[in-house]
Parts: C-alpha cells; sequence; structure tokens
C-alpha cells in the first residue's frame, strides 16, 4: 500500500485548510519572491535595502508633528518607576510598532513589517521595514539593530507585552543578531488604562487618537485582517492590499507619538485646566499605586471636587477612605465608609470595613453584626432591582454570611460586657456625628 | 529485621488471612477463589554508592538514609553516567527514581549548566516528584533548582522557572502546547538540555505513545537547533517489550535493565471470581457487588483499603456502596472517598492527604491512581474488574504494601470474557508478561499534527526527516492548504493560529466538555438561588456516552440528571436527583471499506484481510439499569449527531460458501457471529494490551464487487436488539482502531490472526456456560441460544488444518 498517494492526503482532516479563502487561489508553486513585491515598491515609494543579512523594502516618510515639551522627571518616574533618568531625554527615544502575522505570539508569529520613528528636524520621522517574504527577515531584523543602537530608548503601545517579546522571539530565531537591550522602554497601555478607561471604554490606540488627541485618521483597514492581507500577497495575491497596512502602521506611530505628549503633560500637571476630572481621577490612581499616598490623596480629592460620574465618585472616596485607614485616620475613614454604605461594590466594602473597624479597634462585635445585618439586607432588596450581577451577590452573600456568623458567635460568647457598652455609647455618637 | 517492625507485618498479615479466610468460607466449590498466589518477602541486593558521586549528593542521600544502592539503581546510574540511553524496568516501590535522580542531580552538581526535563503522564505525578527532588535540593544548600512547570504554574513564576530552573517536571502535553512552541523562551534549557527522563514508560502506547514520539520529534529538531542532543532515561512498568517501545518511542538505541534489586514485602494476590447464579445462562453475581463485600471484609478488619474500577460510573456506583456501609459519623470528615479524572485538582489534593493521614479508611479509584501519585502505604487492594492489562493489575496492586510489613490484592471478576479468561488461566497472568506495547507515530492524521506544530516552531528545511515520510510531499499539500509557505528554500508557517492548541495528545478533539449543576437553591429563606457551577468535565468523546440528555451523571456519588447537552458550547447542564438508576448509551456503528492493504484466503473458507475503512456511528438511545439489581426498567432514544471516522481495520470474512454450509436458522447464525466477533474483540485487545474502547467492532457486508458502494448497514456494536434478523451474504466480522487514521493494531491483528483465533476458541469452550453468557459469546438471546455453538462451529472451521 502506497501511504503517500493522492486518496491519503485527501482524507487526513489535519490537511483541510483551515480558513477558506475568496479571490485568491491557493498555488502548489510559488516564486522566490512574491510577484508583487515590484508594484508593493511602486506604490509606496520604498526602496530595495541590501545590507550584508540580504535584502528587504524600506519606507521613510516625515511627519509635521512638533514634538512635546520637556519630559519631567516626576512624570517619568510615575509612568516607568524603574527607568534611568535618561529616559527622559526624547533625543533617544524610538516609537516602535510592528505588524504581525498573528497575535497569538509563539515562535511562529512573524513580524512581517516593523515601523520605527523617531523625533527629527521639528517633525517625526518614520522608517519601515518590509520583509517580501521570509528570506528578508534577517536583513529586517539586522536593520533594526542598527537603528536600536542609535536610540536606545523604546516607545510603544503594548509593546512591553507583544511587540517587543515577539521582536526577542525572532532575534534569537536567527541565532546570528543579538541587539543590546534597550537602556529603557516606555509602555503607554497601562497608563493609558488608568486615564481614559473610565471615560472611553476602549483603549485602543484610534479610539484614543479620536477621543483624546480629537485626530480621525480617516479610512483605516481592520488590524484583524492584516495577518491574512499579508499571507495572501505571499502566495501572489495583489500588492495593492498591502499599502493600507503600511499606512496604518505610520498612523500607528504618528499617533502613538501624539499621545506620548498628551501622557506625560498629563502626568506631570494633571491640575492644569486642560484636564478632566476623570483624567485627573486616573493620575491620582497612578500615584495611589506608586506609593505617592499624599500625591494621590490630594488629586482624589481634586478629581472629586471636579465632579466625577456617580460610580467613579465611589470608587475615589473608597479609595481615599483606604488611605486614610492606612494613616491611622480612623474618624476620616469611617466618615467615608459611613456616606458610602449601599449596594455597591465600594458600598459593601464599606460595611465590611466599618465592621472591621468596630470588632478589632472598638471591640465592639454588636455593632459589627448590625452593619453586616445592614449589608445583608441591602443584598435582599438589591436583588429586586438587580442592581448587581446575581454571580456577584453570592460572593458577597458567603463573605457577609460567614463574617455574620463569626461575629454572632463572638457576641454570645459575651466578652467583656462592660466595655462593650462603654464602646457602644461612644460608636452610636460617631454614627449619629457621621450622618 | 527490627522486632517492632516483625510484629506489625504479622499482624497486618493475619488481618489479611482472616479477611480472605471469611471470603474463602463462601467458596464452598473452590469455584470462587480461583488463585491465591503468595509471594514471600525477597531480600535487598545492595551494592556500594559510586565513587564518581559527589560527596555532597552522598551525604544528602546519607542523610536521607540511604547509605548504599540497590544492585539496579547502581547498574542504571553507571549506565546512564556513562551516556546510554536507558529503560529501567521495575515494579512498583523499588526506589526507580534514584536511578535517574542520582546521575541527573550529580551531573548538575559537577556542572551548574546542566538542564534536565523530567516528563510524567500525569501533572500528579510530577507533584509528586517535586516533593522528593525539593528536599534533596534543601539538603544540597538550594545548589540547583526544580520546578514543575504545567498548566497549574501561574504564569508570574514561569519567567524565574525558565532562568533558574535546572531540573524542569512537566508532562508531554506541556511540552507540545507550552514549551516547545515557545523555545526561545526557554533558550537555557535547551541549549544546555542533557538528560530527558520519561517516567510511566508503558503509558504512552496506543494514541497516546504515537503522539509522543511526534513531540519527541520536535524536541530533537529544536534541541538540534541549540546545539544540544540530549539522552534519555525512561522507566516502565513490566511490559514484554519495554525496549522495543522505548526505542520507538525516542527513536533512539535503548538498553533495558531489567534486574531488582529492591526488597519487597510479603504479598498476597488473590482471583476472585463472583459465584454463579445460574449455569445455563453463566450468570454470576454482580462484579461490583462482590467487590464491595470484598473491601467491607477487608475494611472490618482495619485496613486501609482502595478499591479500583475501570470507569468513572463504575467508580461512583462502588463509591454509593460503600459510602452507605460506612457513612460518616457525625461532624466527622467522610472515611470513604471517591477519587477520579473529573475532580478538581484541589480536592484531589486533599483526598491524596487524607489517605496518607490514614483518617481516610478507603478509597474507590480510577486508573488516576494506579500511577505512583504518592498515597502512602495501603494495605490492600481491591480491583473491581480486569485493569486491561497485566502492567497496569500489577501496579494497581503494588498501591498496597509499598513499606507495610505485608499486604493484599484481590482482583474480582466482571462477566466480561476478558476477566475470564484471566482469572481462568491464572499461569497467563503470573507468568513471564505477554503483553507488547504498540505505537504507530506515522499514522499520517498524527503526523502531519506535529508536522504543523514543527513548521510553527522552526521553518521545515529541504533535508530535514520527520517519521518515515515524505516531509516534502506533505509540506507540498500544507502549502496548498495555506498551512505553510516556501520562501527561498525553507517552509514557513503561514496562519495565526496556533497549532498545538488544536492538538490534543490525549483524545480525539481537545475540547472537553464541563458539567455544569444548576440545581436551585431553593431551600435558602430569602431564595437566592444558587450560582451554576462547574463540578466536572468529560472528553470529547465519552462526553456523548456518560452526558447525552436525560443521562445519570454521577459525580462523588451524587446523582445527576442532564437536562440539557449544549454541543456548540461544549456543556452540559445538570441538576442534582436522587434516582435508584443509571444509565448506559447505547451506539450503533457502520462501516465501509476504502482501501484492501493486504489480503490472504485461510481456512473456512474465509478472508483475513486489513486496510482503511471509514467507521460511522451514532449514539441512539440509553438503558436505565437499577442499581444493585441491575435489571434493564427504561430505555430512551436520542438524537445525537453522528461521528465519522477514517481508520484501519483487521476483518474476517466468512465467504458464501462457510456461511451456507452452516446448518442453523438464519437468527442463530447471526447471534454466533455477533458472540464470535466479541469473544474475538476481548483476545485481541488482551493482545495488543489496548484499552478496550480503542478498538471498535462491527458486522457488515461484504461489497459485491470491489468499487460498488454498498448501502449502509446499520447494525449494533453488540446485538442489543437484532429485531430484523440479516442473512449475511459474506459478512465481515470488523475489529477496527477507534483513533482517525489508525493506531497500529490491524496490521499485528492481521499477523497475529492464527494466534487470535486459537485464543478465542480456547476462551469460548473454557466457558461452563451451555448457550453462550457475558463472559464469552454474550448472553444468550431471546432469539437465539446457540450463539456460543456457531461461533464454536465457526471458529473450528476457519483454525482446520491450521
Amino acid at each position: 500500500m502506497s501511504l503517500m498517494n493522492e486518496h491519503r492526503f485527501n482524507r487526513i482532516a489535519a490537511m483541510k485548510p483551515a480558513t477558506k479563502r475568496a479571490g485568491v487561489e491557493p498555488r502548489g508553486y510559488v516564486p522566490a519572491t512574491p510577484e508583487g513585491a515590484d508594484t508593493l515598491a511602486r506604490l509606496l515609494g520604498a526602496t530595495l535595502q541590501k545590507t550584508r543579512h540580504g535584502e528587504h523594502l524600506s519606507v521613510r516618510r516625515w511627519f509635521s508633528d512638533a514634538s512635546p515639551g520637556d519630559v519631567t522627571m516626576a512624570a517619568l518616574r510615575l509612568l516607568a518607576p524603574d527607568a534611568p533618568d535618561e529616559a527622559a531625554d526624547q533625543n533617544n527615544w524610538l516609537f516602535l510598532d510592528t505588524e504581525t502575522t498573528g497575535f497569538a505570539g509563539g515562535t511562529g508569529t512573524y513580524a512581517f513589517l516593523i515601523g520605527i520613528a523617531w523625533w527629527d528636524a521639528g517633525g517625526l520621522e518614520v522608517e519601515q521595514f518590509f520583509m517580501r517574504d521570509h528570506c528578508d527577515e534577517h536583513s529586517v531584523l539586522g536593520t533594526l539593530k542598527e537603528r536600536l543602537a542609535e536610540r536606545s530608548i523604546l516607545v510603544t503601545f503594548n509593546g512591553k507585552s507583544f511587540d517587543w517579546p515577539l521582536l526577542e522571539t525572532r532575534f534569537r530565531m536567527t541565532r546570528s543578531i543579538s541587539p543590546k537591550a534597550p537602556r529603557a522602554h516606555l509602555d503607554l497601555l497601562h497608563t493609558s488604562r488608568h486615564l481614559w478607561r473610565p471615560r472611553i471604554g476602549s483603549v485602543r490606540l484610534c479610539e484614543l487618537e479620536r477621543h483624546v488627541l480629537g485626530r480621525n485618521r480617516g479610512h483605516d483597514i481592520v488590524s484583524d485582517l492584516i495577518p491574512q492581507i499579508y499571507f495572501d500577497f505571499l502566495r501572489g495575491g495583489c500588492a495593492e492590499q498591502l499599502v493600507p497596512v503600511f499606512y496604518h502602521n505610520q498612523m500607528d506611530l504618528v499617533g502613538l507619538a501624539a499621545l506620548t505628549g498628551r501622557v506625560f503633560s498629563l502626568l506631570a500637571a494633571p491640575e492644569s485646566e486642560c484636564a478632566d476630572a476623570l483624567e485627573v481621577f486616573g493620575v491620582s490612581r497612578i500615584c495611589d499605586r506608586r506609593g505617592e499616598s499624599s500625591r494621590a490623596r490630594d488629586l482624589y480629592a481634586h478629581a472629586i471636587a471636579r465632579v466625577l460620574p456617580k460610580p467613579v465618585d465611589g470608587t475615589a472616596r473608597a479609595a481615599l477612605a483606604r488611605l486614610a485607614k492606612r494613616e491611622g485616620d480612623f474618624a476620616r475613614a469611617t466618615s467615608l465608609w459611613m456616606e458610602l454604605r449601599g449596594i455597591s461594590r465600594e458600598g459593601l466594602e464599606a460595611y465590611v470595613e466599618l465592621a472591621k473597624y468596630f470588632e478589632h479597634r472598638m471591640r465592639h462585635p454588636k455593632r459589627a453584626a448590625e452593619l453586616i445585618g445592614e449589608a445583608l439586607a441591602e443584598l435582599r432588596r438589591s436583588r429586586s432591582i438587580d442592581f448587581v450581577p446575581p454571580a456577584r451577590t453570592g460572593k458577597w452573600r458567603t463573605d457577609l454570611d460567614k463574617r455574620m456568623a463569626r461575629l454572632r458567635n463572638k457576641c454570645s460568647t459575651g466578652q467583656n460586657e462592660t466595655l462593650l457598652e462603654a464602646n457602644l455609647t461612644e460608636s452610636r455618637g460617631l454614627v449619629a456625628e457621621s450622618k | 529485621m527490627p522486632q517492632s517492625l516483625a510484629v506489625r507485618s504479622r499482624s497486618t498479615l493475619e488481618a489479611v488471612r482472616d479477611a480472605l479466610g471469611s471470603l474463602a468460607t463462601l467458596d464452598r466449590t473452590g469455584e470462587v477463589l480461583t488463585a491465591i498466589k503468595h509471594f514471600p518477602a525477597r531480600e535487598a541486593k545492595f551494592a556500594p554508592m559510586p565513587e564518581w558521586v559527589r560527596p555532597e549528593l552522598a551525604s544528602a542521600y546519607r542523610a536521607k538514609g540511604v547509605t548504599q544502592l540497590y544492585s539496579h539503581q547502581a547498574l542504571a546510574a553507571e549506565k546512564v553516567r556513562e551516556g546510554k540511553n536507558v529503560v529501567i524496568v521495575t515494579p512498583t516501590a523499588s526506589g526507580k527514581t534514584l536511578c535517574y535522580n542520582l546521575p541527573v542531580l550529580n551531573a548538575i552538581l559537577e556542572n551548574p549548566d546542566t538542564r534536565a526535563l523530567y516528563l510524567f503522564p500525569t501533572k500528579a505525578l510530577a507533584q509528586d516528584q517535586l516533593t522528593e527532588l525539593h528536599d534533596l535540593a534543601t539538603r544540597l544548600d538550594d545548589s540547583f533548582g526544580v520546578f514543575t512547570y504545567d498548566g497549574d504554574t501561574p504564569g508570574d513564576a514561569r519567567k524565574a522557572i525558565r532562568e533558574r530552573g535546572h531540573v524542569i517536571l512537566s508532562n508531554p502535553d506541556m511540552l507540545h502546547t507550552g514549551i516547545l512552541p515557545h523555545h526561545t523562551r526557554w533558550l537555557r534549557l535547551f541549549e544546555n538540555l542533557r538528560y530527558i527522563v520519561l517516567d510511566e514508560l508503558h503509558t504512552y502506547r496506543g494514541v497516546f505513545g504515537s503522539h509522543l514520539t511526534n513531540v519527541l520529534r520536535r524536541l530533537h529538531r529544536i534541541a538540534k537547533f541549540y546545539g544540544s542532543d540530549p539522552q534519555f532515561v525512561c522507566s516502565s512498568a513490566t511490559i514484554a517489550n519495554p525496549g522495543e517501545l522505548a526505542s520507538r518511542l525516542t527513536e533512539s538505541r535503548v538498553e533495558v535493565l531489567d534486574e531488582n534489586g529492591a526488597p519487597s514485602a510479603e504479598k498476597i494476590f488473590a482471583f476472585y471470581n463472583p459465584p454463579v447464579v445460574n449455569r445455563n445462562l453463566g450468570i454470576r453475581r454482580s462484579y461490583l457487588n462482590e467487590s464491595t463485600r470484598v473491601a467491607k471484609e477487608f475494611l472490618k478488619q482495619k485496613l486501609q483499603t482502595i478499591v479500583f474500577a475501570n470507569s468513572r460510573l463504575h467508580t461512583e456506583v462502588l463509591l454509593t456502596y460503600l459510602k452507605q456501609a460506612y457513612p460518616a459519623p457525625p461532624g466527622n470528615d467522610e472515611p470513604i472517598r471517591g477519587y477520579r479524572g473529573g475532580y478538581l485538582p484541589g480536592e484531589r489534593r486533599a483526598i491524596e492527604r487524607g489517605l496518607r493521614e490514614g483518617r481516610i479508611r478507603g478509597v474507590v479509584a480510577t486508573n488516576a491512581l494506579e500511577l505512583g501519585i504518592d498515597i502512602g502505604s495501603l494495605d490492600a487492594t481491591v480491583m473491581a474488574g480486569y485493569a486491561g492489562t497485566i502492567a497496569s493489575t500489577w501496579q494497581r496492586a503494588g498501591r498496597a504494601g509499598r513499606r507495610s510489613g505485608a499486604a493484599c490484592a484481590v482482583l474480582v471478576a466482571s462477566s466480561s470474557p476478558l476477566d475470564q479468561f484471566i482469572v481462568q488461566h491464572p499461569d497467563y497472568f503470573f507468568g513471564r508478561s505477554p503483553e507488547h506495547a504498540y505505537v504507530q507515530p506515522d499514522n499520517l492524521e498524527i503526523l502531519v499534527n506535529h508536522l504543523k506544530c514543527a513548521a510553527f516552531e522552526l521553518p521545515i528545511s529541504p533535508d530535514e526527516k520527520f517519521g518515515g515520510v515524505d516531509v516534502q510531499a506533505i509540506c507540498d499539500r500544507l502549502s496548498e492548504a495555506g498551512f505553510l509557505h516556501k520562501s527561498g528554500e525553507n517552509w514557513h508557517w503561514v496562519q495565526e493560529a496556533y497549532p498545538a492548541d488544536t492538538v490534543s495528545l490525549r483524545s480525539v478533539t481537545s475540547d472537553n466538555f464541563v458539567i455544569v449543576d444548576v440545581t436551585g437553591n431553593e431551600s435558602v429563606d430569602d431564595g437566592i438561588s444558587g450560582e451554576p457551577e462547574v463540578i466536572g468535565e468529560v472528553d470529547f468523546s465519552s462526553a456523548l456516552t456518560t452526558v447525552h440528555p436525560k443521562a445519570i451523571y454521577i459525580h462523588q456519588g451524587q446523582q445527576y440528571h442532564v437536562e440539557k447537552l449544549d454541543f456548540d458550547q461544549r456543556k452540559a447542564f445538570v441538576k442534582r436527583v436522587n434516582v435508584d438508576y443509571f444509565t448506559d448509551a447505547i451506539r450503533y456503528t457502520q462501516v465501509r471499506v476504502l482501501e484492501i492493504a493486504d489480503e490472504d484466503a485461510i481456512a473456512g473458507p474465509a478472508m483475513r484481510v486489513y486496510g482503511d475503512v471509514l467507521v460511522r456511528s451514532q449514539v441512539v438511545g440509553f438503558k436505565k439499569i437499577k442499581f444493585f439489581t441491575n435489571e434493564n426498567v427504561g430505555s430512551g432514544k436520542l438524537e445525537l449527531p453522528e461521528n465519522e471516522m477514517h481508520t484501519t481495520a483487521f476483518w474476517i470474512t466468512l465467504n458464501r460458501s462457510l456461511v451456507a454450509s452452516l446448518d442453523y436458522s438464519l437468527s442463530d447464525r447471526q447471534a454466533g457471529m455477533f458472540g464470535l466477533l466479541r469473544a474475538l474483540e476481548s483476545i485481541a485487545s488482551l493482545l495488543l494490551m489496548c484499552d478496550p474502547r480503542d478498538l471498535g467492532t462491527a458486522i457488515g457486508e461484504r461489497p459485491p464487487s470491489p468499487g460498488v458502494v454498498p448501502d449502509w448497514h446499520e447494525e449494533a456494536e453488540i446485538a442489543a436488539d437484532p429485531n430484523l434478523p440479516r442473512d449475511y451474504f459474506e459478512p465481515n466480522l470488523y475489529l477496527y482502531d477507534a483513533y482517525p487514521g489508525g493506531i497500529g493494531f490491524s496490521e499485528p491483528l492481521f499477523r497475529a490472526y492464527e494466534l487470535l483465533l486459537h485464543r478465542t476458541r480456547e476462551l469460548i469452550s473454557a466457558c461452563s456456560c451451555t448457550g453462550g453468557c457475558p463472559s464469552c459469546v454474550g448472553p444468550a438471546g431471546e432469539k437465539s441460544d446457540k450463539a456460543k455453538e456457531v461461533a464454536l462451529t465457526i471458529l473450528s472451521r476457519l483454525t482446520r488444518g491450521a
């Protein structure tokens, strides 16, 4: 029996195409470089670069965007606490964004188009390296290595977890080209999340451009389609389809450069006129995370004063209460918790915090039990109006029930009745006061 | 031996004797306890610690109480040090881990760059090894790093593990999906990879083994890319061909080390055949009930007992029985627990701990506890049904008496032909192992999937070898299908998807069905309902038979009624119920011959053939079976998706003249053929050392002439309800590989057909029933009581003159 016959191959499920593609016919024979490469070069005004590792296509374009003002050390520390001081030097920045053959990562994912950009001559110089097929990869990576040697501070959007690890993998796969590690890597993703997710929801770069920077890219390609466009090109598909991919990559770099300016100015001076309340709240959260408690406290208060949407306002107050608790300012903390009580995450947390306060600080388990009882009652009421998703209520219920059982147990063993009574009066007073 | 130990061992032994004694009192005819083998304690053979062992390592072992080695440990360590690939074949609890740990750790201490990768068939086994190696690492001032790396490893720990792990404990699945596709992150491991340890090698047979060979082919490519050439150290339970299996899996020369210098405790091994209730019908008492009874005898003697069942369902049934006999004392933990694959990891760890600490007195388990998970020293093993292979049976028996002075193992035979063959032929079992482990790594379906993974990991070069196939031809085809692209000379992966994610090493698809409990919790005062809770999972292939709509799914002894099976979302929604029955699915199967690989006329007249077939099967209904009495109390129809599979099969075609010469009625002839097929299947799975589920059976008509596609004949796998007797013109009796593409059983069956027929004849003729029973050709049906007679007549024709 011939194992290798047509018949058999056709029955192997593993050989069935994963996706059905319209337009481009799959082909067995492929020329040395895809047929569309020359057309593509013409359309883009790209040049063929010959390097000691081979050849690739290169595109250069200058954009008249002005570089932002100076980057303050304080702002730099908020974005990247571990970065060296020289990371603030914008002459050393290299913006980076790649277009890849997939988003899952791993050794079989290629960065077929690598875009870099830097401030130059009062504007932004963009350079793109493109591999016409896999043979060009070493040449592309070799050139990238040279550019990295010239400017050693990487600036990316989600490049810390995606683009750069992927490039590291690509470099390792060559077994010969190994760039020096960047001196610092400034990634905007997490900071952008803090600053803009409450307002915009999505923190995709193009959304931020539109809603934060007020820029409109015009017609842009859906990034999910990019890998398939490249695969089609490899198999002899038309070059025209790739042109928008280059444009998309350029726009990403230009947007990234502009957004970087906006991020640093916000981090440096969040109280300034141009920041809205949610952005101030975002900066306060970042300060909070970085352990700059007093700055965080001021900014939370500042954000609340500028009027935050209801749920965010609760979060800000809860954060303030937590900071107060940490500093031992229980008067402030309890009064904030008293206000917060209610059927929301912060509201239920407030009940628990108050209960903990009365149980452990005031040694008043009875009052603590009362508070937990109120919280449970709130939960029951809320069920009818579906305020909190049911999956949440269950978790809260079990936690509260457990706490309740423990407190009841503690109350019934009746430890130190007199102290308890004494505290009761004190705490009643406090509750009245806070109301 | 210290006095105290001797006393203890005698008392365990007495308890065992008492338990067996009370079982024997019921055995008036001597047919119940068919064998009682007594294995005396065996003295250890020692060898000194080799001189090349670094002093700090020797003293670490000394501190653990190891001052000298067993002879096989010394030999193995020596061979590994010489750079040989070895497979160590020794029984449970013979100290095999030292065989590889000693030379590997020594090499790491000599050169801290050295790296080793240990692969275990299950995560739990890796966890177990971690404890042992951690202990050694601590004694050696943490001069080497040892970590498990599997699906449970938290994301933030992974980076540190990749950098600092000298010994990585993982499993083939994780190597396949988590390590190889990200090999650049494992630079240090692959640049310095010197040892690959494959533990429990015998578990890598059939589909799993065929996958593993391909994963190892990929590992070889990556190692070569980074300039390393690792050496293999394998361990295996006793099988007939450990060396062959090891060389097939690793595709290198492997030396077999099967001398054992470890001491062993006194052990009693008994075969228990449930008493016959009706001799004519060959009906025996339910082996599940009898296993419960045997377990209760041991528990009564205060012996910590493990009960093995062969399926999840039976685990739960036995657990239900034993829990009724030993309910939890108020306020205390359950003394009897279940343990099987579908339980969540936390639950399993707690049960393992309970067993080690002795709080749990009895455990009912599937093969999940068969391999070397440390559950401490149990006193007795009860096996409800034959484990399917001799190797597994010994491993299960080995769970008792790892350290204590004496132990007992009892195999309770079910009425299946395989079980009956084993208990009635004790020599087959206790003699030299006849079991061969087979793999078929060049199964095209499996190989192509791994070739795709390989291309993802490293471009495929024009001179590359991958198994025994034409790599370039396959790459051409994969390129046409849009998976690969040739740039320059090499083939590159050109898909967004991550190929390893779609390939499961263990079953046909990587899809699991999750079981969601949607029982409302109405007892809560305020009416807040219980949230849907995931209570377990089942793999794709068993989902249709265990969680079909209206099935009773049993988890930790609790019954659940399957309300809905969401096939697309891979979810089964269940509600807690309390009923007195369980369900058993009915599956229908059809086979069509696609291509004949080889055929040969044999006596009969008949043909033996093997080749490619198309198998279609469908779960069409289910039976409700009452607990304890096993009565059939109802049934239901199901409309579930049909499964289609290309695979390979071995079959016997009974020529027209043979069928015509059988002087029996139509239904007798048909019953005889089904009966014969059933007996053939039992013996085939015995010879192939395969899980009975890896082999499927069907009867179909031979096509009238080649090339003409016949109509589909719908036949039950077992003649469940042949309401319409069909006159087979020239019937084909199929034994097919229950895996797409075939897993290498057909050709060995074709070659060994004489042995297959003779053993089958032995099985049927040795059975004491008159007209057929579950232990040979299946129960005598309503339509015919001549199944046994006809099957034997056909067999005598087939073996005539041979």
